[in-house]
């Protein structure tokens, strides 16, 4: 099914109600109507071309707001509203008298306007309800006792410990945003390249540059452990699947790490989308595998070098705010 | 001219959390004093176009005629060419206001919340369009002038 036909098949279901048999036949009408299947062009080795430079930006949220309810879709007023609200954001100054704790305004960051084409009112597919499952027992326990010590720490909200550039988060450090986060919808930076080569598929994060070599041979993982994880491939049919695991629990995402294992899948649906799915699958931290979807369209340009560490002024400047605190409160003593 | 402090009002917690789908690349309370709003007019000397946030380098004349030069951390240069801006829109001598929050430890130091051109436009806002691909409007034909994130 194209996007439109998708679109126009989730719109008619959100306004006229799937049971209705009028509007079965009526989205069955819509799908004949549309052009015939798209087929997906094929590299010079044979297989599903998905190169390029992909665009994810959008503003549906992770997790669907608690006033949609049990609602999947958004209306057409909803997504007139909260594209409009996105836009003034991006499109018009910000009231400067209103206190923040913002690093810039919004106009000066890049995440996009638009919700996802599919409407949902989620990125998350997987369970039903658009949240994340809940946490095991165990995990929970981890969570809590993390967050405690936190406390106990005095760590002042965002800002942890600052002892020494070691204390400080590996994304704030350029060290690597971590996987899946390198994938997930954020402020800017919402672009991957996919590059391909008979045996495998190289995809470049724009966030902080990371590359993931994807073997499609059929060799089996290794087992070292990395940061990003370690990655394997295979077609399933056009589809991409790619299956990440063997993470050093170092850029883990909300608690999970070392036994996370993420499933990717690229498809295809039209010359400009692919039909994105990623799932998380970790019975050591969730109580159930869950699953989030969006549509990646055609960036505009290229994919920018993101040379992090080149000016990160902010970790240095960091180090020297805490330095200066500390000696001012010496001086206060003496 | 001067340094003011803006008048701090109500934490708008919610409202401008919800507004963002994530935290910013590095944590603003480490660095940046939220109870420390200032405004600042001047003339920019100097454009740093680097990774990960760019930086702007602003003269500013103080009360008693003598002139201090600021750094404003601005966007990342990513986002800024995707809005129609380069290194080269920003002219050394153009005057600009900044509305942002001081260094905690009182340095000449702050970030580039909103950076306010003479015209009243925003620096790295288009005005005719924000060079989205997603905007109708296309990029901006003359940006107005430059700086980050």
């Amino acid at each position: 099914m194209s996007t439109r036909t998708l679109a126009l098949t989730m719109m008619m279901a959100a306004t006229a109600g799937l049971g209705s048999p009028v509007a079965l036949a009526q989205i069955k009408a819509a799908a004949a109507a549309e052009k015939p299947s798209f087929k997906v062009p094929r590299t010079s080795w044979g297989d599903p071309d998905l190169q390029g430079v992909w665009d994810y930006r959008t503003i549906t949220p992770l997790e669907r707001r608690p006033e949609m309810g049990d609602r999947e879709l958004y209306t057409d007023d909803e997504v007139a509203q909260l594209e409009g609200r996105a836009a003034k954001r991006l499109d018009e100054a910000p009231d400067t008298t209103v206190q923040t704790n913002l690093v810039h305004a919004d106009y000066l960051t890049d995440p996009g306007r638009h919700v996802d084409e599919s409407r949902r009112t989620s990125l998350i597919v997987d369970p039903k309800n658009g949240h994340m499952p809940p946490l095991t027992r165990d995990a929970q326990q981890r969570q809590d006792k993390a967050t405690a010590a936190r406390a106990a720490n005095g760590a002042a909200p965002g800002g942890g410990r600052v002892d020494s550039y070691l204390d400080r988060p590996l994304y704030e450090r350029c060290i690597t945003r971590g996987f899946p986060a390198a994938i997930m919808p954020t402020l800017y930076n919402n672009n991957i390249r996919i590059s391909q080569a008979p045996g495998s598929v190289a995809i470049v994060h724009e966030m902080i540059h990371e590359t993931r070599v994807v073997p499609l041979d059929g060799s089996a993982f290794s087992g070292v452990r990395s940061y990003m994880g370690e990655s394997r491939g295979h077609w399933e049919g056009d589809t991409l699947v790619v299956q990440t695991r063997n993470f050093n629990g170092r850029a883990g995402f909300r608690g999970a790490g070392v036994n996370l294992t993420m499933v990717e899948r690229y498809t295809k649906v039209s010359p400009d989308r692919i039909d994105f799915r990623l799932t998380f699958e970790d019975d050591t931290q969730w109580t159930q595998p869950w699953t989030i979807a969006y549509f990646m369209r055609p960036a505009e340009g290229e994919l920018y070098e993101y040379a992090c560490h080149e000016g990160n002024y902010g970790l240095r400047n960091i180090l020297q705010e805490a330095r200066d605190a500390e000696a001012a409160a010496a001086a206060v003593k003496h | 001219m001067s340094r003011s402090t803006a008048s701090a009002s109500a934490v708008c917690a919610l409202l401008c959390l919800a507004a963002h789908p994530s935290v910013a690349h590095h944590s603003f309370a480490a660095e940046f004093d939220a109870n420390k709003p200032i405004t600042l007019h001047g003339t920019i000397t100097k454009l740093e176009w680097i990774n990960p946030h760019s930086w702007l380098h602003v003269n500013v004349k103080n009360d008693d005629g003598t002139t201090t030069e600021w750094m404003i951390e601005g966007a990342t240069p990513n986002t800024l060419l995707r809005r129609g801006f380069t290194r080269d829109t920003v002219k050394t001598g153009t005057e600009i206001t900044i509305v942002g929050y001081q260094a905690k430890s009182g340095a000449h130091r702050a970030n580039g919340r909103d950076l306010i051109l003479a015209d009243g436009s925003r620096l790295f806002m288009g005005s005719a369009g924000t060079g989205s691909p997603d905007d109708p409007k296309g990029a901006p034909a003359e940006p107005a002038e430059p700086a980050e994130q």
